[in-house]
């Protein structure tokens, strides 16, 4: 009895079957209707208005172009990634809502194309947040790109695409990373451990030695002081 | 009329000391001076030949000389011409007066090249970092700094894997270009 005991039973999950054609239908309608977040580095981002324009037209997919991070889907990297850019980017990526998408758009995002020897680019984007989908090319061509947001569409549909998740499951990883870049007293506002047990996504490598040092510098945020210009002096009486 | 202009030009600048003039065309002039020269050059440029526009400042590294080449374009809108000025500075200490009483705009370019070179610029009004505000290395235009060694130590590199692009060739997109019929010299007959 007692060794019967021991025996793992896996409970199999009963789950609604009507609850997994919700999930197919919200896929299957988040799939249709991508806002891409208007932000784009280095020179890929020349292909972007054509495949967005009425030659290409990315529209009739369902893809549009959003100007807040707050209210995006996809973060195109259109381009090589300076180190000063890639900070501003991984700002960015953490304010996006999830589910969110990052696509990497040229050569540069996979492995620094022709910058691979510049001190000022970073190489390899996936090191700093995971990507879901490159597009390679030096640049891709619109048809490349619409491919490609196809291709990421499949997936969102399928439920392939959730790199998202694995920021907030290997965010030592990412962290780690980013500090050896960026120093160690890097800091971003956006509080993913918190946000990580939010979500109910707490893995094995969400906490690690890069976010105890990450606690350790961390600074409490300060909301920003408000004023006009810098140059504006007191009035002479 | 620029025939006349040019002449007088060249006549004019043979009043500084250890002047070397090279005429390159009827609208561009080279001119090597000794560094302690160049301010008053660029004065009699100015006041006297209406050169009111600084173009430039250049900078090169001749690390065998043990120099720095520092290159002043200046521009006149009344004979369309550009002289280019070119001293040599040591690379120990680096450092030169700034033209910046002179030429405003030349407190951006000196910036600059401080930053990128490390030269100091005597009474220039800013020497802060500039464009590379998040970067605490040596200057990288530097001939000495090494850029590969540089990203060898700090940032990983992947392999740009063409296993990718043979799964888009399947698909019927991307193409495989082999090298031979890329290069003309190697094309077949
Ligand atoms: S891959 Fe080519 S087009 Fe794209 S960012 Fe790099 S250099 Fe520019």
């Amino acid at each position: 009895m007692s060794r019967l005991q021991k025996i793992p039973v896996v409970e199999e999950k009963k789950g609604n079957p009507l609850a997994r054609v919700f999930d197919d239908l919200v896929r299957f309608c988040r799939s249709r209707s991508l806002f891409i977040l208007h932000y784009c580095t280095g020179c890929g981002a020349i292909e972007l208005p054509p495949a967005m324009t009425s030659r290409f037209d990315m529209e009739r997919l369902g893809i549009q172009p959003m100007v807040s991070p707050r209210q995006a889907d996809i973060l195109l990297i259109t381009g090589y990634v300076s180190i000063k850019t890639l900070k501003r980017v991984i700002l960015t990526y953490e304010q996006m809502g999830s589910p969110k998408y990052v696509v990497g758009i040229c050569s540069c995002t996979v492995n620094g194309g022709m910058y691979w020897q510049s001190y000022a680019t970073a190489k390899k984007l996936d090191e700093y947040m995971p990507v879901d989908l490159y597009i390679a090319g030096c640049m891709p061509r619109p048809e490349a790109v619409i491919s490609g947001l196809q291709k990421l569409m499949d997936r969102i549909n399928s439920g392939e695409a959730d790199s998202w998740q694995d920021y907030y499951r290997n965010y030592d990883y990412y962290l780690g990373n980013q500090q050896k870049l960026f120093g160690e007293d890097w800091q971003t506002p956006t509080d993913i451990i918190t946000e990580a047990k939010h979500y109910e996504l707490m893995g094995e490598g969400t906490l690690g030695q890069h976010t105890r040092l990450l606690e350790q510098h961390q600074k409490p945020l300060e909301a920003l002081e408000m004023r006009l210009g810098h140059n504006i002096k007191e009035p002479v009486e | 009329m620029s025939q006349q202009v040019a002449h007088w030009l060249d006549n004019l600048l043979k009043e500084i000391e250890g002047i070397e003039v090279r005429r390159k065309s009827s609208r561009r002039v080279r001119v090597d001076v000794p560094a302690d020269a160049l301010p008053a050059l660029l004065e009699l440029l100015q006041g006297r030949a209406g050169y009111i526009h600084l173009s430039a400042i250049s900078c090169v590294d001749w690390i065998d000389d043990d120099e720095f080449e520092l290159v002043y374009h200046v521009w006149s809108y009344e004979s369309h011409s550009l002289v280019s000025a070119h001293i040599r500075i040591a690379r120990e200490p680096g450092v030169y007066l700034s033209v910046y009483d002179l030429y405003q705009p030349a407190a951006f370019f000196e910036r600059d090249i401080h930053e990128m070179y490390g030269i100091h610029f005597e009474g220039s009004p800013n020497m802060e970092k500039f464009i590379l505000t998040e970067w605490d290395g040596p200057p990288p235009m530097r001939k000495e700094f090494d850029s590969e060694a540089y990203i060898n130590e700090h940032l990983s590199w992947q392999e740009y894997n063409p296993e990718w692009l043979q799964e888009l060739v399947a698909e019927g997109g991307g193409v495989i270009i082999p090298p031979e019929e890329q290069r003309f010299s190697q094309k077949k007959k």
